[in-house]
Order: structure tokens, then C-alpha cells, then sequence
């Protein structure tokens, strides 16, 4: 839990000198430490920490796979463990040597990648790999993919019992591998099955990372739902091409890649909320977010945490910088706990979303009142929804309350 | 392959100095902190200029051209042509403005092998074999740089180099494609005539275009001399997080790869990563024959 205290250490003192809101020269989630408003709340009583299934998150922010390596090659330059957590490489049974040269293309405002699951595998992951992920004292996801439900199946059966990890996801999305991508993996009865067979083989977090590529991510993140995840990631990178117009060919050793970056932002913030309005679960927002108030975004749309990626290449540290931003983001704001944030812009699904969305109730769930003080005030319970933990929102907050008053152990790790 | 300590840090460099530095070419001078690591000749650093000035997303991978150390830190020399949208910017950007540079990265050159170095640069490759010729000369050591181009005006720093060679005593051997200065013909022609006159072992350190890299190393492993090039590839995060730099190994090197012993950051058994493995690598690691 060093972390975490030293990420409360370091929250806006309330004697630092309140600047001026009408001279704001850069956005408001990248101010830097101590020069936040008055009326922020005293250090340490803003509670960051979410709910993932049988997961508890010190914070909303983790690192997207395939983005931070195995979580040690940044280590000596940032506290990784002060991150929510890290997701893996994803790891195959077999190591993969992963796709020819040309891999990345930079676009406007994103870049394609078409890496192809390159990864050590499992054993190596497991011999040379965990024992390092251990002593960051992160808390760290893996990442596992696999071509067929079987061999998700293998690699839970010998990673389920390995100390270190706290929870896995699922790459049900890779756009670029020619066998068990993103295509294979989007059909809800599939994910469904899946799901269940993985359910049976771990009690720890079940997340399952989506392509954003289909019709209706909401079908299969309720398939997900009803398989057993804990919750689903959304979402994966866009399938893009890119050409040299001179070789008269593409810029990628393969045909196309996955793009990520601010350009798919509006787009994956969209997916993010198709999910969050189909399904109970927490939802796990992902695509070009690069600031905290990005990161804001996903959580008012209803995501219950979201993952940094593109911006790990251009700043190692930009995970941790997403944090501290969002802290002092919403502290100026006197909003003391994220789950206050969670689901402000969340709207109900309406009649298009088929039978299922018209059991819910149809009104708009919570105004957006992201300047006032009276978002201290607990947005009402949505009608027949539990919130977006998956737990009741009074209980939330008790327990949220109990976390921020006392630094005790986390009482459901999996570690 | 010994995985080297991490030492780069990404930290804020003021520019000291950007000027013309002919053919297209400017020169960049950047100020780091102490606490930034003195890159070797070879190594390379991320150039990330600030959001408001920067028409791209990515950082650009930049490799150093000089290094001097002055009070508070180092400064680091870099000569670079603006021809894409991340160059033209960092052209465009004042003394006194700052950029964030992420480095020392990657391996250098093995300036320290025995034998009679020999540095092999095509156009605006020189940058690099400009700062290992300083580091031979502060080892007391002397050097043959042939530098070749497509024409005079593209022996970009030409008196540079040749100021540099003067005052640790190397020799400078030119070549043109039109011949319009030095031997008409490619470096590889230079080589041919120069290396009988050099004392064997002939060590090679190469940079510049691809196809003169699979010339040089072909010459190298011909002749037997030891030979490294600095390569270059399309990079996102230039650290071994992104395995973005695939380069292809040769046969023997598939054959003699060791998974057990060589850092996964390096690279797997079919690909070396450009940025962690190299940039600098040894002819016979490579595939040539797949390389573009």
C-alpha cells in the first residue's frame, strides 16, 4: 500500500493558493500538484479506489495491455505500483515471433500497429516474467489470448494458481492475427461459453477485452455479462489501413492494423457507453485517452475504470501523471469519491436496444453536474440498476468511506 | 546479448542553439540535466516536441551527434533534416524553447575493439560518426572515415568532419555517385582501395541508407572485418514496450539464438527489436536479404 499513500502524500494541500478560474492557461486535469482550489478537500479523503468484481483498485487507471511490456521496463522511472493496475503483454501458450516489419504507422492523431501478439509465452511468463511483475508490487492483470476456448482454458489452468496476479483479461480482439482475433472472437454465444468454462477455473477478476469492430458491442458485452466476466474492456484498437501512395503499398507489413490514440477517442468513448448502458458489470473504458480529464470523460460516461495505452510511448509515465491529474481534477471540483463521478453522462438505453433495454427505465439517470458543490450529494439510485461496482451505491460509499479513513488492508484481494 | 542497465530518463532539454548546417540540414544543439546519462556514439534519444508546436503524436527517434559536457549537464548535438512533419517543427522551434528528450537509448558502436577503425557514413548517417570520431580521438586513437553522398552538396557537414578528422590526425575519403567530389562510385568502392592500405583487423562502424548498409555489411563479412551498422526503423515508444522495430535475424543467428539467455526486451528468435537490440548491430546478426 506504499502507493497509495504516497499518492495521498501528495494531494492538493487545502493552503495552496487558489488560482484564478478565469485566466486558466492549461486544462484544468493536467494542473499540477498544490495549486488547486481552497475548497479541495482535505489530502487523503478523496477516494479514487474502484470495485472489479472481487478486484479493489487503489485507483481508476491502469495500463493497457500491450502498451507497458511487463510492467518492469518503466520501473525505474515511475512507482508502478502506484498505478491501479497494470495490465500484461498479452501471453499465448506458444511464444509468438509476431508479425513482419512494417508494425507501426503513425496517422493523424493516432497510429496503427500491427504487432501480432509477439510474446514470450507462457512458460517464459511464468519463469521469467511473474517473479519480476512480483516485485513491483503492482497490482497486475494478465493478459491472455488464444485462438480457441481450449487454449484460454490451458493457460487459466496453469495461471490461476500463480501468486502475483490479481485478476486476467481475456483478448477476445486482437485485430491482427490471422487466427483467434478479434473476427473469431465477436460472436456473443462464443463468448458466452467461453466465459463459463474460464469461470469455472478461477475465482479471481474475469475481464474480457472487446473489438469495437461489430455491430452492437453491447451484445457482447452482455454475452460477457451472462458468461461470468467480471467485467468487459471497451475496447481494442479500430481496425485502419494506412498506404504509401510512392511503394504503392501498405505502410504495415500486413494489409491493416489496429489504430489507436486521441483519434479513436469519440469513437471507443461511444463504445464505452453502448457497454455501460447494456450491461451491470463495470465496464473498463479504453481508447486515446491521454489526460486525466480523457479519463473523466470514460467515468462519466459509465466506465468504472479505463486504461491508458498510446500515451505510454510518449510518456512513461503518463499513466501516473492521468491519476494525479484526475485527482486534483475533481478535488477542485469538492467531489470526494470517483464512484460520484461514475455514470454522470450515463443515459438508459432506449427502445432501439431491443426487449432487454426496455425493462429499464428510460429517463435520463443523472444530470451532469460537474460544477457544483452538489455533486457531493449522491446522484440518485438508478431505477432497478445497481450501480456501476456492481454493488449497492450506499454500500459503496460506506466502504469507500471505511478505505479512505484507515489505511487497512484490502479485504477482498485475490492476491 | 547482456541486457545493459536501464539508464534513460525522459526529462526536459532546452535548445541551445539550431542552425543551417548545409544541404537541407540543420544542427541542433539541446541542453539536459545532470541527471540525463552521456549518450555513446551510436546511441539514440526520443525527441518529443511540446503538444502546442507538435503536428505528430509520437516522439521522434533522433541519434546523437555530439556530446559536451558544460556546467549543470550535458549538451547534446543532433544534425537532422527537416523532411517530415515532426522535423519541420522541431526546425521551426527557437533557442530557448524546450522539447522533452527520452534517451540515452539502444546500443552504440563498439569503439573499443581492437584493430583499425574505419567509419563508413552515407549522407546525413555521418551524425553519428561524428560523435564516435570525437570519442576515438579522446582515446588517443586515430581513424579512417569514408564518406560518401549522391552529390557534393549532400556530403552534408563535410567541414565538420573534416575539422573533427584534422585534429585527431584520421583521414578523410570521399565519394560521389556523379563524382563530383572524391572517388566517382559508392563507399564500397573506397573500401575496396582503401583496405589494402589499412593494418588488419579492420573494425567497421557504418550509418546511413539501408541499401548502403547491405553493401557495407556484405563488404564486412566478405573481408572478414568486423562490421556494425546503426540501423533505422519506424518506432512508437523506442524503449521495448511497443515491439514496434522488428529487424530480421540471419540464419546463424536464429540457429545460435539462446531464449534462455537473451532478455526477451531484446527481441525474440525471428525478430531483433532496432530500438533495445541495436540500433547499432553486427553484420552477420542480421538477415540482409529482408531487410529494406
Amino acid at each position: 500500500m506504499t502507493g497509495r499513500r504516497r499518492l495521498e502524500r501528495r494531494a492538493p494541500s487545502p493552503a495552496a493558493p487558489r488560482s484564478p478560474r478565469g485566466s486558466r492557461s492549461r486544462p484544468a486535469g493536467e494542473e499540477p500538484r498544490g495549486q488547486s482550489r481552497s475548497r479541495a478537500p482535505a489530502p487523503g479523503t478523496l477516494d479514487l479506489s474502484v470495485t472489479i468484481g472481487p478486484l479493489r483498485l487503489r485507483n481508476p487507471v491502469l495500463t493497457a495491455s500491450g502498451t507497458f511490456g511487463y510492467g518492469d521496463e518503466y520501473a525505474h522511472v515511475m512507482d508502478v505500483a502506484a498505478l491501479g493496475g497494470v495490465i500484461t503483454k498479452t501471453v499465448t501458450l506458444a511464444p509468438r515471433a509476431g508479425n513482419p516489419p512494417g508494425r507501426i504507422a503513425e496517422t493523424p492523431s493516432g497510429m496503427l500497429n500491427s504487432i501480432g501478439l509477439e510474446n514470450v509465452g507462457l512458460a517464459r511468463f511464468v519463469s521469467e516474467k511473474l517473479p519480476r511483475l512480483r516485485a513491483l508490487k503492482a497490482t497486475v492483470v494478465a493478459s491472455i489470448g488464444g485462438e480457441t476456448p481450449r487454449e484460454l482454458e490451458e493457460l487459466l489452468e496453469t495461471l490461476g494458481a500463480e501468486p502475483g496476479i490479481a485478476g486476467f483479461e481475456i483478448n477476445f480482439s486482437c485485430p491482427n492475427v490471422a487466427a483467434g482475433g478479434a473476427r473469431y472472437w465477436a460472436v456473443p454465444r462464443r463468448l458466452e461459453r467461453t466465459l463459463a468454462r474460464l469461470r469455472t477455473l478461477t475465482r479471481r477478476a474475469l475481464i474480457a477485452k472487446l473489438s469495437p469492430d461489430v455491430t452492437s458491442i453491447g451484445d457482447l458485452a452482455r454475452a460477457c455479462e451472462q458468461g461470468g466476466a467480471d467485467a468487459v474492456t471497451a475496447a481494442n484498437t479500430f481496425v485502419g489501413m494506412a498506404v504509401d501512395l510512392f511503394a504503392m503499398r501498405s505502410r504495415l507489413g500486413r494489409a491493416t492494423g489496429g489504430l489507436s490514440g486521441p483519434a479513436i477517442k469519440p469513437l471507443a468513448l461511444a463504445r464505452c457507453h453502448e457497454c455501460a448502458r447494456a450491461v451491470r458489470i463495470p465496464v473498463l473504458g479504453s481508447g486515446g485517452i491521454m489526460t486525466a480529464r480523457d479519463a473523466l470523460e470514460y467515468v462519466a460516461v459509465g466506465a468504472t475504470a479505463v486504461q491508458v495505452g498510446t500515451a505510454n510511448f510518449i510518456r512513461p509515465d503518463a499513466a501516473l501523471r492521468i491519476v494525479e491529474g484526475m485527482r486534483a481534477f475533481l478535488a477542485e471540483r469538492g467531489v470526494r469519491s470517483i464512484a460520484r463521478w461514475r455514470g454522470a453522462l450515463l443515459e438508459a438505453p432506449d427502445a432501439q436496444d431491443g426487449a432487454r433495454a426496455q425493462r429499464r427505465s428510460t429517463q435520463v439517470v443523472a444530470r451532469p453536474r460537474p460544477r457544483r458543490r452538489s455533486v457531493q450529494v449522491a446522484a440518485p439510485p438508478r431505477p432497478g440498476r445497481r450501480s456501476a461496482a456492481g454493488v449497492p451505491s450506499s454500500r459503496a460509499r460506506r466502504r469507500g468511506a471505511q478505505v479512505a479513513a484507515s489505511s487497512r488492508p484490502r479485504r477482498r484481494s485475490a492476491r | 546479448m547482456i541486457a545493459a542497465p536501464r539508464a534513460w530518463r525522459q526529462t526536459a532539454g532546452v535548445i541551445a542553439r539550431q542552425a543551417p548546417h548545409g544541404a537541407g540540414h540543420w544542427w541542433l544543439d539541446l541542453d539536459v540535466p545532470a541527471s540525463f546519462a552521456p549518450p555513446a556514439p551510436g546511441q539514440f534519444v526520443q525527441l518529443l516536441l511540446p503538444p502546442a508546436a507538435s503536428p505528430v503524436l509520437l516522439p521522434r527517434p533522433m541519434s546523437v551527434a555530439a556530446v559536451t559536457r558544460r556546467r549543470g549537464g550535458l549538451r547534446l548535438g543532433f544534425l537532422y533534416a527537416p523532411v517530415g512533419a515532426g522535423t519541420r517543427a522541431l526546425a521551426a522551434l527557437p533557442a530557448g524553447d524546450r522539447v522533452e528528450v527520452l534517451g540515452p537509448l539502444g546500443h552504440g558502436y563498439p569503439l573499443e575493439r581492437p584493430g583499425t577503425p574505419v567509419l563508413v557514413a552515407g549522407g546525413r548517417g555521418i551524425a553519428p560518426l561524428l560523435f564516435a570520431a570525437d570519442a576515438l580521438a579522446r582515446q588517443g586513437r586515430r581513424c579512417e572515415l569514408v564518406f560518401g553522398a549522391r552529390s557534393r552538396d549532400l556530403l552534408v557537414g563535410l567541414d565538420d568532419a573534416r575539422r573533427r578528422l584534422a585534429a585527431m590526425g584520421g583521414r578523410l575519403h570521399l565519394s560521389t555517385d556523379d563524382g563530383s567530389r572524391g572517388v566517382r562510385g559508392n563507399v564500397v568502392d573506397v573500401l575496396e582501395r582503401l583496405a589494402p592500405r589499412l593494418a588488419f583487423p579492420l573494425v567497421l562502424h557504418a550509418c546511413g541508407p539501408h541499401a548502403m548498409l547491405k553493401a557495407v555489411a556484405r563488404w564486412g563479412l566478405r573481408h572478414g572485418a568486423s562490421t556494425w551498422l546503426a540501423m533505422e526503423s519506424v518506432m512508437a515508444c523506442g524503449t521495448g514496450v511497443c515491439r514496434g522495430c522488428p529487424l530480421p535475424r540471419s540464419a546463424s543467428a536464429v540457429a545460435g539464438f539462446d531464449g534462455a539467455r537473451t532478455p526477451s526486451l531484446h527481441g525474440n528468435r525471428e525478430w531483433a527489436m532496432c530500438c533495445t537490440e541495436g540500433p547499432v548491430f553486427e553484420a552477420g546478426e542480421l538477415d540482409w536479404e529482408r531487410i529494406e
